[in-house]
This record gives C-alpha cells, structure tokens and sequence, in this order.
C-alpha cells in the first residue's frame, strides 16, 4: 500500500512550479522532503491533498486514484498539518483538537472518542492546555495542539488496518527543542504503526536523522530521492543551497557553518 | 436498535458541554416564560391563565388569538431568525462584525420586497398568492446581495473585517437607492407600507400573513442547524475544513441559502429590524462558548427572547401610542457595536 505521486507538472500564473515530479510514500515510511525556499514543497503537499489539481500526471492511494476518491473518504486516509491557521473566534484548545475527530456515525467512533482525545492530549503533551483558549497559546503551544488535532483525525479501532497518511508543512516551525523531538518521536511512532509519512523540513540533520528516505527538491523538480545515508553528499547540497556544505558520515551529519 | 439509539444520543451531545446545554435549556424556559408575559401584557388588559380557564369574553379571545399571539409569535421568529443567520453569516464568513443589516443583506431582502409592493400589486392582485410572493421576493433580494458580497470579496476569502462592512456600506447605499426610488412612484397607500419597512414593527400582522413566513423560516432552521460542525471547521480556512472532509462550495451555498430565506422571509413580513443578528451572537458566545453546535440552537432562542422583550417595550413603553421595534433594537445595538469596535481595535 503506496501513496503515489506520477510524473505531476503543475504551472500557476505562467510559472512552472511543478516539473515532472514523482514521489512514492509506502506505509510504515517517513519521506522527507526538503529544499530551498520557494522549491514547491508546500504546493508538491497541497496537490498530494488534492487541494490543487496538477496539470498532469496522477496522484493515487492505494491504487485508487485521488480523482475517484470523494473528500470524506480523502479526510479518512491522510491528515494533514499545514503551516499555520488563525482562528478568528475564541475557541477553546479543546474545540481545536475535537475538530479533528471525524464522524463515521459508527459506533466505534462515537463510543472511543473520551479514550482517543485523552491519547493523543497526552501523547503531544497538551492535555494541561485543553482548557485555555486557542488564541491565548504561545506559536509553538498553538502547534502542538494542531499536531494533536491532526493526529486524532488519523485515529481507527484497534483492529483496523485501512492504509493511512500523514502530510505534514514544516511541523517543526516555531517549536522548542524538546517539542521538536516530541514531535518527530511521534512520527516515528507512528510510521511503526504503518503509518506513511511525508514530512516537509527545513533542519537537514533532522531529515537525515529521521527520515527512511529523502526527496531534494528545487525548482520544482525532484533532484534526488532516496535513503539519506546515499543522496546527501557535499557537491550535491552545495549546489543546490548554495552555500559551503559538509557531509560526515557514520552517523550522517550536515554541516554548513 | 439499542446501539442505533445511543449513537444518536451521542450525536446530539457531542462537541457540546454539559454547560452549554444547561445555557440552551434556560434559554428555552426564558423563551416561553417571555412568549407568556408578553401574550398578557398590553394596552389591552388580558390575563393567559383565565384565557386557558376558558373565563375570557369573545372581544378578548379575539384580541388574543388574532392581534396578540401572531404577534408574539412573529416577533419570536423574527428574533430568532436574524439571531441565526447573524450566527451562521459570522461563522461563514469568519468575522465577528457580519450582521445581516450591516451587510446589507436586511437591505437587499427590503428591496425585492418594495419593489413587490410598489410594483407586484399591478400584476398579482390576489390576496394569498401576495403573501408567498413577498417571502419570496424578499429571498430573492437577500440571496442576490449575499452572491454580490461572494463575488466582490473574492469567495469569502479573509480580506480583512472593515473590507466587507465597505462593501455592506455599498451595498447598503445601492438598496437605499432603490427603495427611494420606488417610494417617489409609489402612491399613499403603498407609501404607508414603505414607511414600515424602513422603520421595522411587528403590527398588523395577521394569521395568512404568517403561515408562509413561518414555514420559510422553519424550514431554513432545520437545514441551517445540521451545518453547525461544519462552521466549526470552517473556522480553520477552507483549505483546512476540506481536508477534514467537508465539501466547502457545498456547505457555503447551503449556509447562504439558508439564512438568506431566514432573513428575507423576516424582513417580509416585519422591515428591517436592525443590530438584532450582530448583538445575539456575541452575547450567546460571552455567556457559554463558540463551537456552533451551541451557538446557532442558542442565537435562535436568545434571540426570540430578546426580539419578544423588544417588542413588548415598543407596545408598553408609550401606551397606547407603539414605538417600531427597529429603533429600540437599534438604539441599543448601535452602541454595542460600537464597543465591538473599539475591543477589537485593542486586540
């Protein structure tokens, strides 16, 4: 089971953003993408969403071509973290994280809910904020909770192994460092629990570090894709940020300063 | 059957607290408790209790069952109507400050109702097909002027608050241009009628009058409640509500629709009441919350509460002489909105 990107192009305004891009995610992965500002990352995410058609080229879970999926079913398959959202009302941090529940009007959902919301509090350490207001939380507070929210729409039963994706912007923005391996912990706990993952980065440690495979992209196109330990090397990176870069291996680190 | 049977109790208590749903069940006894004194009071002297004992004279069942209940009963719809559509409008437009009359939603609804008075009485004399056709013109106007606000802010897109009041302060000028020139061609007796809409009153209204408006605006809250979720999530940007599974055009012209037929339907049958769909909302938020689960049931209800309150002040305030409804909604809304102003310039 494979989210599949295949030979995508997408111009916006006269301007290529995306060239031939082709990517796959397998269950239980952590693909991280990374690349310069501007390269097309977030737009690669939002045509994998299926918030942007591509001019060409297909996208498809499973098999099944996004086209054909309807978007109920799409919010049951991935979840997805973007950037940044604001609120304009004064909801509380609890209304924020219960707006990821999806209702399946079955009764594993609406019975398992209490347990699901208390596991993914905790899990992101947000459960002492459930009471506050969103809009009184600190960018980094407010991240967290937009994490927990996207995690609780991926939750099913125990026993169900439907395929499920994770796409997530730049989750690490504006986090301390203790969040941060909070939060990239988890998405290695949950790509053991088969969960496939894409995950926008900027820290090229943290992408080496986590991820099972690497996507370098510039331009729109995808320079390089695969196990970090092979694609990140020092010409290569150099030429593509533009600044001196040194690689070490074993383990692998990026130097640029 | 059974697990049927606590899914859907589970449905109905969901995403709402146990506060919240304490607020909705006060708001409901107030309702009823205000629709009681408001049915007894009066320049008329009336008492409900010897009405049900059955120890009323006829002159005072009739004033009761054909002046007094239609219009509390009016005023109750009215008030919860624009208390809802101000709550879903809000919500779909992701700005505190979208009030119907503000808009010019109130405005376009009086429009397409002036021009049915002015104009409609040539072609449709008949009485009862001229009680749907005023409904149904006042829709008409709300939605044409909610289509307008779509396509100059670009989709709803978050432009700022003070763009849309701009462009409800066009919008607003544009109908006025309108009604002004029907009532120069209008003749007395219909500019007795036009002065009514400008001014907002619940009197005069009779039972074949209200049937319509009463289905229109039941109608529209039952279909308009179902989307209180989707409000929700649409508070995090459409991009965000769509990838939670919500079909966003879909929500958008349903929620439209919806509350353009409540607030045509109202502005049909009583003018343009003012202030009444920006107050309600913010007061039910202070009092229990955001999420519009709660919300929009409890913007209905404070809203019949308070329009029925209104209303029984226009009637007693100056005895036997009324004052219209829409200058006290007003008077004290415009200073509310006001104090809106100057919190949110703080923020």
């Amino acid at each position: 089971m494979s989210l599949n990107l295949e030979s995508v192009s997408l111009k916006l305004d006269n301007r290529q953003i995306l060239k031939d891009v082709s990517l796959e995610i397998n269950e239980g992965e952590i693909v991280s993408v990374i690349g310069p500002n501007g390269a097309g990352k977030s737009t690669l995410l939002n045509v994998l969403t299926g918030d942007i058609n591509p001019d060409s080229g297909e996208i498809s879970y499973d098999n099944k071509q996004l086209k054909q999926i309807s978007i109920q079913e799409r919010a049951f398959t991935r979840s997805v973290m973007s950037q940044m959202q604001t609120l304009v009302f004064n909801f509380s941090v609890k209304d924020v994280i219960e707006m990821g529940w999806l209702q399946r009007g079955n009764s594993d959902f609406s019975n398992n809910f209490s347990m699901a919301f208390e596991n993914v509090t905790k899990e992101c350490n947000v459960h002492n904020l459930i009471h506050r207001k969103f809009n009184s939380l600190s960018g980094g507070e407010q991240r967290r909770v937009h994490f927990a929210r996207t995690l609780l729409q991926l939750w099913r039963p125990s026993e169900s192994n439907d395929p499920r994706y994770l796409l997530l912007d730049e989750p690490t923005a504006n986090l301390d460092l203790s969040s941060e391996m909070l939060l990239m912990n988890i998405l290695k706990k949950r790509a053991s629990l088969n969960v496939g993952i894409l995950v926008i980065l900027h820290d090229l440690n943290l992408a080496s570090h986590f991820a099972d495979k690497i996507a370098i992209i510039k331009d729109g196109e995808i320079m390089a894709f695969g196990e970090p330990e092979k694609i990140m090397e020092d010409a290569f990176l150099t030429s593509i940020y533009e600044v001196p870069i040194k690689v070490k291996h074993d383990p692998l680190r990026v130097h640029y300063y | 059957m059974i697990s049927r049977a606590l899914s859907l109790k589970s449905s109905i208590t969901e995403f709402i607290s146990s506060k919240q749903l304490l607020i909705l069940f006060l708001l409901c006894i107030f309702t009823f408790l205000s629709i009681f004194i408001a049915i007894g009071t009066g320049s008329y002297d009336l008492s409900v209790i010897n009405f049900l004992l059955g120890k009323t004279s006829g002159l005072q069942n009739i004033v009761l069952l054909e002046i007094r209940v239609p219009r509390v009963i009016l005023s109750a719809i009215v008030g919860a109507s624009l208390g809802i559509a101000g709550a879903a409008l809000q919500g779909l437009f992701r700005n505190p400050l979208a009030d119907p009359g503000l808009i010019g939603v109130s405005a376009g609804a009086a429009l397409g109702a002036t021009t049915i008075i002015v104009i409609g009485a040539n072609f449709f004399p008949n009485l009862y097909l001229g009680s749907f056709l005023l409904p149904v013109a006042a829709i008409s106007g709300a939605c044409f002027v909610i289509f307008m606000l779509y396509v100059l802010t670009k989709g709803f897109g978050y432009q700022g608050v003070t763009y849309m009041l701009l462009v409800g302060i066009a919008v607003n000028a544009i109908a006025g241009v309108g009604i002004g020139i029907l009532t120069y061609i209008s003749s007395d007796a219909e500019l007795r009628s036009l002065t009514f809409w400008t001014m907002g009153s619940f009197g005069g209204v009779t039972w074949p009058l209200l049937v319509p408006a009463i289905i229109i605006i039941f109608i529209s809250l039952v279909f308009l409640i179902p989307n209180a979720r989707k409000l929700d999530l649409l508070q995090l940007g459409e991009p965000e509500a769509y990838r939670l599974g919500i079909d966003v055009q879909r929500v958008k012209l349903s929620i439209i629709f919806t509350s353009a037929s409540a607030v045509g339907a109202s502005v049909a049958l009583s003018g343009m009441i003012g202030f009444v769909g920006l107050v309600v909302p913010h007061l039910v938020r202070l009092i229990g919350g955001v999420n519009h689960k709660y919300l929009l049931p409890g913007s209905a209800l404070m809203g019949a509460c308070l329009m029925i309150i209104a209303d029984l002040f226009s009637r007693i305030l100056l005895q036997p002489a009324e004052i219209p409804v829409g200058l006290i909604t007003s008077a004290i809304g415009s200073p509310f909105f006001l104090w809106l102003i100057f919190r949110m310039k703080r923020l």
